[in-house]
């Protein structure tokens, strides 16, 4: 329990609850479920692709191409409504179109062995222009009621489709990295892929089954984006893989892969979400609270450093 | 008796609640070699690193010719004149190897004055006895070659006491001759070399004095007439042992398990061929670059084979990936622990089971725990592995303890056929006697066993019948009865007396 206290998670538990209660301070309204609900919803896509960002940085790889597929998503599911399809077709359709651009980084990454840096940075490029081309300058909306009311209104209780289908992510991919075979084989092949290799892992489909994986997952929240909000345009989502690698590299996990937790990436999120919305409480502007979010992930790269380094030299001395 | 030019008057080092030197005394004379013995985990990586200022002590006095240092870093080390060379020497590619010699050498100013820089390095390379094109790019040199390298840039820093940390331990036979002849020469400059080894023989080759530490403590030091090999295993550790026992009986033979026939891989090797039976020991010998590895790969299904015949248990097979190999009951202990062998930074209980995973997954892919636990912790106590527990990090045990969790990862997959790559390299004589001890056992339960080692008394302790390579051909199917050490060097070397094939 004490070692569990002075790990990574720990110290994000201390940080989460100092964050909790300066905002409560402030903002006695804040701890209110709707409020929690509210916050969590306002950045819900984002945090349903940092889980499983979390196992694609664990296996040593990158995948800078999610908020690109999740606005292509968001984009041919508008486009599919607005040309008469059904709601449940047009989200079959998006679904389709993930497992397509999943497959296709899967391959390149996997069997061709491009980096994946290079692959999906190439990729977010060209599935924006998709998106672009498909709406051009305009915005698409006018969807049906009962789409907008499953994006935005209370399916379990208070909790709306995307955190359901959040919370339940957390758990199932949390099990998958933490107590299954292909979990342990996705972190033996982010610290030593050779000796994945040589135990007879195949780390070719590993690697892209994580990729298929991503990219359904964020083709999912691209659906639930455009649901939530009721219109989308050519640069829907843009950004928002910066925004989820740093929760995920916020939560603990390296950047050079086989070390991170669940628990630290969810924790991680619990903070930055509080902390903005804390911050917007505040009225402090939303460049201001990327800003200190950004030294937050500065720090939290910096402190175990120094951290260590203490450490050597209390050892030395 | 001449000053010492580095003495440590007891020194301490503890790393938590560890200690990993006690009362520590050692006199390093000018132009002496001197060796240092000691199993896995007794002080000597930590003695090392005192020594060039990784570490510095919790208690004791670091003294070089009579003055008192303190040494904070390596390059503090340098400049009293202190540098060390490892097994795996570090090298850039991309430079010369003139730059690399002079790489640390930071005086001269933006210029470089190539002509004066090729004459210094060929002047050091010279002074070492050997020929070394100092112009050429340092991305083709061999491992001995680079170490060469290295030896030379400690000599450009006017080094003196240099501290060899396992230098021979991937030198092939004629590679380790060679940095046999340069130690000599070092000391005929009146360098101080401290030669740290696994290889008994080789210390009584070139040493003047042996120290002998176990537990993090001094045991003896002793001029090396006055030392015998038996003595100085006892001192080291702590009680007898008969490591190189000659093998009694051959193992009994059963039927044949893998038949191969005129195995090969375009460009890399080809024309293997040989039967080989439950319960039977063949080793592959050679020099370093007789593709012995390469046979391992193609047989693992790492690097297939393009060429020949695979027979298992009757049936004929191909393997084109190390899963259908190990579906086949084929396992391959790596030689390369770090790279290839284990995932340093997890734990024990993971490694042992990564190979055989499958056997431990329930409904929906999960890992069975408690039965995971269970069977490492069986293979911890089975083969002694040192470690409080199965949770510990694999890099964080000594060389000889990491390599029995190798061994444990792929006994668990209860194979058939066992190929071991340079089984003993860089671990100590305990370690080394433990790890022959398992193999005899494997053979005698009915394991059909390859070892590839260069190691011959090893070949020749543990081998029913050796397989000589040499440059990609095999060159020779000796049974133990007809071995002897002469036949395998020469076979392996082409020079005359071998006429099997």
């Amino acid at each position: 329990m004490i070692g569990w206290l002075r790990s990574w998670e720990g110290g994000l538990l201390v940080v989460f609850l100092a964050t909790l209660a300066l905002n409560v301070s402030f903002a006695p309204e804040f701890l209110t479920v709707q409020n929690q609900i509210n916050l969590f919803q306002l950045s819900v896509e984002k945090i349903i692709v940092a889980l499983v960002m979390t196992l694609i940085i664990i296996n040593a790889e990158i995948d800078l191409s999610v908020a690109s597929v999740m606005g292509l998503a968001a984009v041919v599911f508008a486009y599919l409504l607005n040309q008469g399809w059904g709601g449940g077709s047009a989200a079959l359709a998006c679904l389709l179109v993930g497992l397509v651009a999943g497959l296709f980084n899967a391959v390149l990454v996997a069997k061709v062995g491009i980096p994946s840096l290079v692959v999906t940075l190439a990729m977010m490029i060209g599935y924006r222009g998709f998106s672009r081309v498909i709406v051009q300058d305009t915005s698409l909306g006018n969807f049906p009621d009962w789409v907008t009311d499953l994006g935005q209104k209370g399916l379990i209780g208070p909790l709306p489709l995307s955190l359901v289908l959040f919370f339940v992510l957390l758990v199932a991919l949390g099990v998958l990295l933490h107590r299954t075979g292909f979990g342990r084989q996705v972190v033996v092949i982010g610290t030593n892929a050779d000796v994945a290799r040589f135990s007879g892992v195949d780390v070719g489909r590993v690697k892209a089954t994580l990729f298929v994986m991503s990219a359904l997952i964020s083709a999912v929240a691209g659906v639930l984006y455009a649901a939530r909000l009721g219109s989308v345009r050519g640069d829907s989502a843009l950004g928002f893989e910066l925004d989820i690698i740093t929760m995920v590299l916020l939560g603990g996990v390296s950047i050079f892969g086989g070390k991170g937790s669940m628990v630290g990436v969810f924790l991680a999120i619990l903070i930055i979400l509080n902390l903005r919305n804390g911050m917007a409480l505040m009225n402090i502007t939303g460049h201001v609270q990327t800003g200190v979010i950004g030294s937050l992930l500065i720090l939290s790269v910096l402190l175990p450093n120094l951290v260590g380094d203490l450490r050597t030299r209390r050892a030395r001395a | 008796m001449t000053r010492a030019v580095l003495e440590l008057r007891a020194v301490a080092k503890s790393f938590a609640a560890t200690a990993a030197l006690k009362d520590m005394s050692l006199a390093i004379e000018p132009g002496e070699i001197h060796a240092i013995v000691g199993e896995n985990g007794a002080g000597k990586s930590t003695l090392i690193k005192i020594m060039t200022g990784v570490h510095r002590p919790d208690a004791g006095e670091i003294l070089v010719e009579g003055r008192a240092v303190t040494l904070r870093s390596t390059q503090d080390a340098q400049a009293e004149g202190i540098a060390a060379i490892y097994q795996e020497p570090m090298v850039f590619p991309d430079l010369n190897v003139a730059e690399n010699i002079f790489i640390s050498n930071r005086a001269g100013g933006a210029w470089l004055d190539w002509r004066a820089m090729f004459a210094e390095a060929d002047r050091i390379v010279a002074q070492l006895g050997v020929s070394l094109d100092v112009r050429r790019a340092a991305s083709g040199l061999t491992l001995a070659e680079q170490q060469t390298v290295e030896i030379a840039r400690a000599l450009s820093l006017k080094v003196k006491v240099l501290i060899m940390d396992e230098p021979t331990a991937s030198l092939s036979a004629h590679e380790v001759e060679r940095l046999l002849s340069i130690a000599r020469a070092l000391k005929a400059q009146g360098v101080a070399v401290i030669y740290i080894s696994h290889r008994l023989d080789e210390i009584f080759r070139i040493a003047d004095r042996v120290t002998v530490i176990r537990d993090g403590q001094h045991i003896s030091t002793r001029p090396i007439a006055e030392v015998t090999e038996e003595g100085m295993v006892r001192e080291m550790v702590g009680r007898a042992i008969d490591s190189f026992a000659v093998k009694t009986a051959a193992n009994a033979v059963g039927e044949v398990a893998l038949s191969v026939r005129g195995l090969g891989r375009a460009g890399v090797f080809r024309g293997v061929g040989f039967d080989l039976a439950k319960g039977e020991v063949l080793c592959l010998a050679g020099l370093v670059g007789a593709r012995r590895t390469d046979v391992g790969l193609a047989l693992f299904g790492i690097a297939p084979a393009t060429e020949g015949s695979l027979h298992l248990h009757g049936s004929d097979v191909t393997i084109t990936t190390p899963r259908q190999a190990m579906d086949l009951g084929i396992a391959y202990v790596s030689e390369d622990r770090r790279k290839l062998g284990l995932a340093m930074t997890l734990p024990i209980f993971s490694n042992i089971s990564l190979a055989s995973l499958r056997r431990f997954l329930r409904t929906l892919g999960l890992i069975d725990r408690k039965a995971e636990g269970i069977m490492a912790e069986s293979y911890r106590k089975a083969l002694d592995i040192r470690a409080p527990d199965c949770r510990i990090e694999v890099g964080k045990l000594s060389g000889g303890n990491q390599q029995k969790v190798m061994l444990a990862k792929w006994l668990e997959t209860k194979p058939q056929v066992l190929i071991f790559d340079e089984p003993t390299r860089g671990i100590d004589v305990g370690a080394k006697a433990e790890v022959h001890a398992i193999i005899r056992r494997l053979a005698a339960e009915g394991v059909a066993v390859i070892v590839i080692s260069s190691d011959l008394p090893e070949v020749l302790a543990l081998a029913d019948r050796v397989l000589v390579m040499r440059e990609g051909r095999q060159v020779g199917l000796l049974d133990i009865s007809e071995a002897s050490q002469e036949r395998v060097i020469a076979l392996a070397a082409g020079t005359g007396a071998g006429v099997a094939a």
